[in-house]
């Protein structure tokens, strides 16, 4: 999953996973013939019971066992990365590790992770195995709790050959690992906007929006990292620019309406210029697609998430990207986790190292369009030359916590309904 | 039937006793998973909703939560799309499907095969797929511009993010379970009915409107309940398809649980769907069991 804000997972797919359930086909009895009535009712007994247990036996939880050499290996993000995992990733450190292998399983979203790190937690109290050991994206802080109980392993201390190369900036926490960030960025149909035009701060963004009137589009900004990424650079910009005077912990309905309602009022401003009168796409990839049927110019997008679209042919290989020069689109980092209590902590541990090599962090950047979770000192002066255009010189982000329901809940009842679309 | 002499043929519905217990333990699971996932959680619910803490601390009675919601423009305003939203769907969709079913019901030949299947045709898509491709389709610059483009004919005003865009999606949706509701409903009229309404003269509309709409009006109200039941609880095309704002309640919901993160906001505005619902539902109990008693 793309990090919306600095902890507040954003899911930017459009739509849920719905959880769902099989529940095994019972078998359907056989219709009892006429005349033989007694042996019937045995047989339909037996039918009964039959069905019963072929539905138990589905309904049971299926027993395995994890395996030594085998990291399993959970992911609460979007097809895009398991996709670079299973192609990029697991090949290369396959082939760099013989006798380990990974299993990869998506758990969903972010509750999905969660739950599985109270798996873990249950089975080191009973000394079980947990039947986990690496979280690709998790926030060491969830569920409360894991890191006191011992579930999470400490990978400061773990010796990694590669930790001293992580970006400063990006450590939350001891014990969660980040190896990759992503970015909102402006795409643009440079058929319509050259890229000597396109904007470079936010007053010539707006500017541009409104000289511009139905051209451009953001999401609803619970909807999707994108469109909640411009809002929360509305709200920075709304307040002086600096995002250190948002912290997780500092929301007060006081501060939050004063910080927001100026956010709003900016957002309000352009509304009537954005596509249809205002209106606000559900999610990244129907503003994606706004964009590719050229209804609209310009949307903000997430950093890998139009790189793979430019790549499958989705958008136009000369669609446009910018980054504001004088703050950056908020964005965030995907932080790792090691299962301390897993079958395979040590193996686990040299995959969290591998992910930090030149090799992968390279990758990240060129395959997946994301940021590596180095320090840009250890990417390459090719790679950092080549993505020069859009890498900010910093990457705000922007904290979740109470900030998060203010801000989809206020710009629901704020910016959202103002217009009458259809005057 | 129990004492029936011993040559005669067993009755193929045999009410011997010792089945029962048989017949009562088949029907415990689906009773009981109703209870426990249905029925439970509606009375937590309402229980959780009305009896909590108030300022002080101390469990009491309390309305503040549904106070809220009423006094609230913006829930007031999604509430009322909802509304519009059934309403405007139950309309349209027995406009399209009431002459659907009588044409099926009332025509042979190789055509009416072809037109049930393309009536049944949107049982099988998903609703994410169909919002998809609606938004290919009717969204902006979609196909239905292209092709007036292509004649030199101006774009249409898509109903992509209106709250026409839900509706279209839940007309279309709803078709199939609605076809196949009047369609039985209409198995019940019976051609010599009709016939003998002919011969002393009847034109084809009092045909419809004095033989045939009074035998299916339970089928009408059977197909508009359960149409309406699913369409005012809807979430992915309001979702996909509509504007942000107002959302319709399935959505909102949605958001003020997860992403608002306020439970009890979000419980107040499940029980007062749930009300609604139960409204529509009961129109289709009474149908039920007022053909029962027939």
């Amino acid at each position: 999953m793309r990090r919306a804000t600095g902890a507040d997972p954003v899911r930017q797919s459009g739509m849920r996973r719905d959880a769902a359930s099989a529940i095994g086909d019972v078998k359907r009895g056989g219709r009892p013939g006429r005349h033989d009535g007694r042996k019937n009712m045995k047989r339909r007994d037996f039918m009964i019971s039959a069905a019963g247990v072929v539905a138990g036996s589905a309904l049971l939880p299926r027993m395995s066992f994890a395996a030594e050499g085998v990291i399993d290996w959970y992911t609460s993000s979007d097809t895009n990365i398991l996709d670079f995992w299973a192609n990029t990733v697991k090949p290369a450190f396959e082939a760099a590790n013989p006798g380990i292998s990974i299993n990869l399983v998506d758990a969903g979203d972010g509750a999905g992770i969660i739950a599985i790190g109270e798996r873990a937690m249950a089975a080191k109290e009973q000394g079980a195995d947990p039947q986990a050991d690496f979280f690709e994206s998790g926030d060491a802080l969830l569920p409360s709790g894991a890191i006191e109980a011992g579930v999470y392993a400490n990978i400061k201390e773990a010796g990694l050959s590669n930790y001293a190369k992580v970006n400063p900036l990006a450590i939350e926490s001891d014990y969660s690992l980040p190896y990759r960030g992503s970015q909102v960025l402006l795409a643009y149909d440079s058929t319509k906007l050259s890229a000597a035009d396109a904007p470079k701060n936010w007053d010539d963004l707006v500017t541009w929006i409104k000289a511009n009137p139905g051209q451009f589009v953001y999401n609803r900004p619970d909807k999707g990292g994108s469109g909640g990424n411009f809002v929360r650079r509305a709200i920075h910009q709304a307040n002086g620019l600096d995002p250190a005077v948002f912290t997780v912990d500092n929301y007060t309905e006081e501060f939050g309406n004063e910080a927001l309602t100026k956010a709003w009022d900016i957002l309000s401003d352009i509304a009537p210029s954005l596509y249809d009168n205002g209106a606000y796409s559900s999610g990244n990839t129907q503003s994606i697609q706004l964009l590719s049927q050229g209804v609209v110019t310009m949307t903000p997008v997430w950093s890998d998430q139009v790189l793979q679209a430019i790549s499958q042919g989705v958008l136009p290989e000369n669609t446009g990207l910018v980054q504001l020069q004088d703050l950056a689109l908020a964005g965030g980092f995907t932080r790792s986790i090691v299962i301390e209590n897993g079958v395979n902590r040590d193996a686990s541990l040299k995959l969290a190292d591998f992910i930090l090599s030149e090799e992968i962090q390279s990758a990240i950047l060129t395959e997946l369009g994301g940021f590596p979770g180095v320090s840009w000192d250890y990417v390459s002066p090719e790679l950092r030359e080549r993505f020069a255009d859009i890498v900010p010189t910093s990457i705000p982000t922007f904290p979740g916590g109470d900030w998060a329901g203010a801000i989809n809940d206020g710009w629901y009842r704020n910016v959202a309904p103002n217009v009458d679309r259809n005057s | 039937m129990t004492d029936a002499a011993p040559a005669a043929p067993r009755p193929l519905i045999d009410s011997n006793d010792s089945r029962r217990p048989h017949g009562l333990l088949l029907v415990a699971i689906p009773v009981f998973l109703v209870a426990w996932l249905v029925i439970w959680p509606i009375i937590n619910a309402i229980g959780r909703t009305l009896w909590r803490p108030d300022a002080t601390g101390a469990l009491g009675f309390n309305l503040n939560s549904y106070v809220f919601f009423f006094s609230d423009q913006y829930s007031i305003n999604n509430l009322t799309i909802t509304l519009w939203t059934t309403l405007v769907c139950a309309i349209v969709l027995l406009a399209i499907c009431l002459p659907i079913s009588l044409y099926l019901r009332f025509s042979h030949g190789k055509l009416p095969a072809y037109v049930q299947a393309m009536a049944i045709f949107p049982m099988f898509v998903p609703s994410i797929i169909l919002a998809y491709a609606f938004i290919r389709v009717l969204g902006p610059n979609g196909m239905v511009d292209i092709l007036l483009n292509s004649v030199g004919l101006p774009k249409i005003r898509t109903p992509y993010l209106t709250p026409w865009g839900p509706v279209i999606g839940l007309v279309w949706d709803n078709i199939p379970l609605t076809v196949l509701i009047l369609l039985s409903g209409l198995g019940n009229v019976a051609n010599q009915a009709i016939e003998a309404a002919r011969d002393v003269g009847a034109n084809r509309f009092q045909v419809f409107w004095h033989i045939i709409l009074p035998r299916i009006s339970n089928s009408v109200l059977v197909a508009i309940s359960f149409a309406v039941l699913g369409i005012f609880s809807s979430f992915t095309l309001p979702y996909l398809l509509g504007p942000a704002s107002p959302e319709m309640m399935g959505p909102f919901m949605n958001r003020t649980f997860r992403e608002v993160n306020d439970p009890l906001n979000a419980i107040t505005q499940a029980v007062i769907t749930f009300c609604f619902c139960i409204a529509f539902g009961l129109f289709y109990v009474r149908s039920v069991a007022r053909n029962q008693g027939k």
